[in-house]
């Protein structure tokens, strides 16, 4: 497992599934499985934020980019590219 | 009969979208036929008049195709939160004791976690079953079979408009959960205000995502069925940006949403960049609770220029609302609810148990035909909630305008003493969002030997660098000194209910949990 996923798992596990992650996989859709209301939304965009060091732009809140754990991985990969080019 | 607005609905425009829900489209006649099918097959299997039909689903066509199939039963619908834990769904399910559930298989487990009544259950409805449900003694079927083709149409046995149709449960401030009884007049009469309030036609399309077990969720069905509108369902609010784009793409005519639906919309949005993409956006209706003006304003100024704000107020006692305040008034009675709706008669109950108007302090009360029945099983909780006279006593203090306008500054149980002082929250909350610092608010009062109550006030602030010095400098500027918090606590978001409204208690939770950490 990537450093980043390994980091955002821990923050979802610890702050919304109450440290139980059994049944929580790299796919699990945070909406389908009720595990992110729209509170725990903004917990988690201020930790992206402030974790990797970006801004996100509010029409980049969408599912294919938050939507669980593999989403989040691709996505913070694309908004680093972009903010640090080679 | 509410039912009958879906089928006034489907004999007059039969092949209209009615719901619009992910990639499906349905029209009314195609609900319309599910829901008889449906009531059938409830009927089939022994499902009488009164007997209450627990739903636990979220916002889906299955949802609204078993509502309706509910009351064309004869039976009570009663939509239970989908999101409930299993302590909070035992105790409903006991309170209720329902002859039937309807479920998904996304509640399956939720169902094997609780203890079901076996001598009052006699059927288990599953949309998609997962888990075995073998050797139970209640019948389990799954929920295709039961809206699939009919040999018969549904039964009317003798119903008249007073007969119970809906138990919706409301966790009000305090104590268990309470089940609101709404009788077919009660909802009935509630939709026809409202609609005239709103001026919905059949042209009108409402984006729905409030949950339809929350009174407010449920009258946008009832209200755009009654005109044979269009809904269109999206549940994935935690995505904003998702949900302003199908607002642009479905052309959709209404929005509503209670006071968090509006400040996440506002500061987690693309919704003012949408501004020149959303022409049929004819109005937004707000409820749920108290609104700051700032966010009032911001509201307006993202919104487009020919967007109207309708501010409603309403209580699920009252099958959902009593006031609105019409968009014009909007800048000038920026603090009010507005006047009662019709059939609706609002008033102002002062201490000395008058009415008044003047501008005198009292609790709103309120009496109509869309006044519940009473709390389910709890005949103390309903005498305490409605006089002898009819009046329903909201619990909300306020007052009334020489211009009959209301406005509400605060809850009866919600009064704090600070050192003598009687201090109202929410005019603090008011002032904190003024400063624009701010996401969200809210204030408690943290018991103190010395004053009474000591203020906190819970702050999200939008710029991470805001200081609790800055926060208490301005509150110096705008307060007098006994309303001043002697504690700012900074949070990423504030705890709410299912609903989205901030939850009090949760908050005073939250802020000891973040003391005793500290």
């Amino acid at each position: 497992m990537s450093d980043v996923k390994s980091t955002l798992r821990q923050f979802i596990v610890e702050n919304f599934l109450f440290g139980d992650d059994d049944g929580f996989e790299d796919d699990t859709s945070f909406l389908e499985q009720g595990i992110i209301d729209s509170t725990g939304m903004l917990e988690l965009i201020t930790f992206l934020e402030e974790e990797f060091s970006l801004q996100l732009d509010d029409e980049e809140l969408i599912p294919e980019n938050l939507d669980s754990l593999n989403n989040l991985e691709a996505f913070l990969a694309k908004k680093q590219a972009v903010q640090q080019p080679q | 009969m509410i039912h009958h607005f879906l089928e006034n609905a489907a004999a007059n425009t039969p092949g209209k979208t009615a719901v619009i829900y992910e990639a499906e489209r349905a029209t009314y006649a195609h609900i319309n036929t599910m829901a008889d099918n449906l009531a059938v097959s409830l009927q089939t299997n022994g499902i009488q008049k009164s007997d209450r039909v627990a739903l636990i689903m979220e916002n889906s066509i299955d949802y609204i195709i078993s509502y309706y199939g509910i009351l064309k039963a004869g039976a009570v619908a009663a939509p239970l939160n989908p999101g409930l834990k299993p302590d909070g769904l035992q105790y409903q399910v006991d309170d209720l004791e329902p002859a039937v559930i309807i479920a998904t298989f996304k509640s399956e487990r939720l169902l094997k976690a609780i203890s079901l009544n076996e001598q009052t259950l006699k059927l288990l409805v599953i949309k998609n079953p997962k888990q075995k449900w073998e050797g139970m003694p209640f019948r389990v079927l799954d929920f295709g079979e039961c809206i699939s083709d009919q040999a018969s149409t549904p039964e009317h046995a003798a119903r008249n408009p007073d007969d119970l149709a809906s138990i919706i449960y409301t966790s009000g401030s305090t104590g268990k959960p309470k089940g609101v009884m709404l009788s077919h007049k009660n909802i009935v009469s509630n939709t026809r205000s409202i609609c005239k309030s709103l001026d919905l036609g059949p042209d009108d399309i409402q984006m729905v995502v409030l949950p339809f077990f929350y009174v407010m969720g449920k009258s946008l069905l009832n209200t755009h069925f009654a005109v044979g509108g269009t809904v269109v369902i999206n549940n994935r609010f935690i995505y904003p940006a998702d949900v302003v784009k199908q607002m642009a793409e479905e052309n959709v005519t209404g929005f509503s949403g209670v006071p968090s639906t509006y400040a996440y919309l506002l500061h987690r949005s693309p919704l003012a960049k949408y501004r020149e993409r959303l022409p049929s956006l004819r109005y937004c209706s707000q409820a749920g609770g108290h609104m700051a003006a700032q966010l009032k304003r911001d509201l307006r100024a993202a919104l487009p220029e020919h967007t109207r704000i309708v501010i409603m107020y309403g209580a699920t006692e009252a099958a959902a609302r009593l006031s609105c305040l019409e968009p014009q008034r909007f800048e000038q009675k920026m603090g009010s609810i507005g006047r009662a709706i019709d059939d609706v008669e609002l008033r102002v109950l002062d201490e000395t148990g008058q009415f008044s108007r003047n501008g005198t302090q009292g609790e709103l009360v309120a009496c109509g035909p869309n006044i519940m029945m009473g709390y389910w099983k709890d005949s103390a909780a309903t005498r305490r909630a409605i006089d002898k006279n009819g009046y329903y006593h909201t619990g909300d203090i306020g007052y009334q305008d020489d211009q009959g306008y209301f406005y509400i500054t605060g809850r009866k149980d919600n009064i704090l003493k600070v050192s003598g002082h009687k201090v109202n929250p929410k005019d603090i909350e008011e002032v904190l969002m003024q400063s624009q610092q701010l996401l969200e608010t809210a204030v408690i009062g943290v018991p103190d030997d010395l004053s009474g109550h000591r203020l906190a006030a819970l702050c999200v602030p939008i710029d991470k660098g805001l200081s609790e010095a800055d926060l208490q400098k301005y509150c110096h500027q705008n307060l007098p000194k006994y309303q001043v918090p002697s504690e700012f606590a900074f949070f990423k978001a504030l705890p709410k209910g299912d609903t989205g409204k901030v939850d009090t208690q949760k908050c005073v939770a939250a802020y000891e949990q973040l003391k005793t950490k500290n």
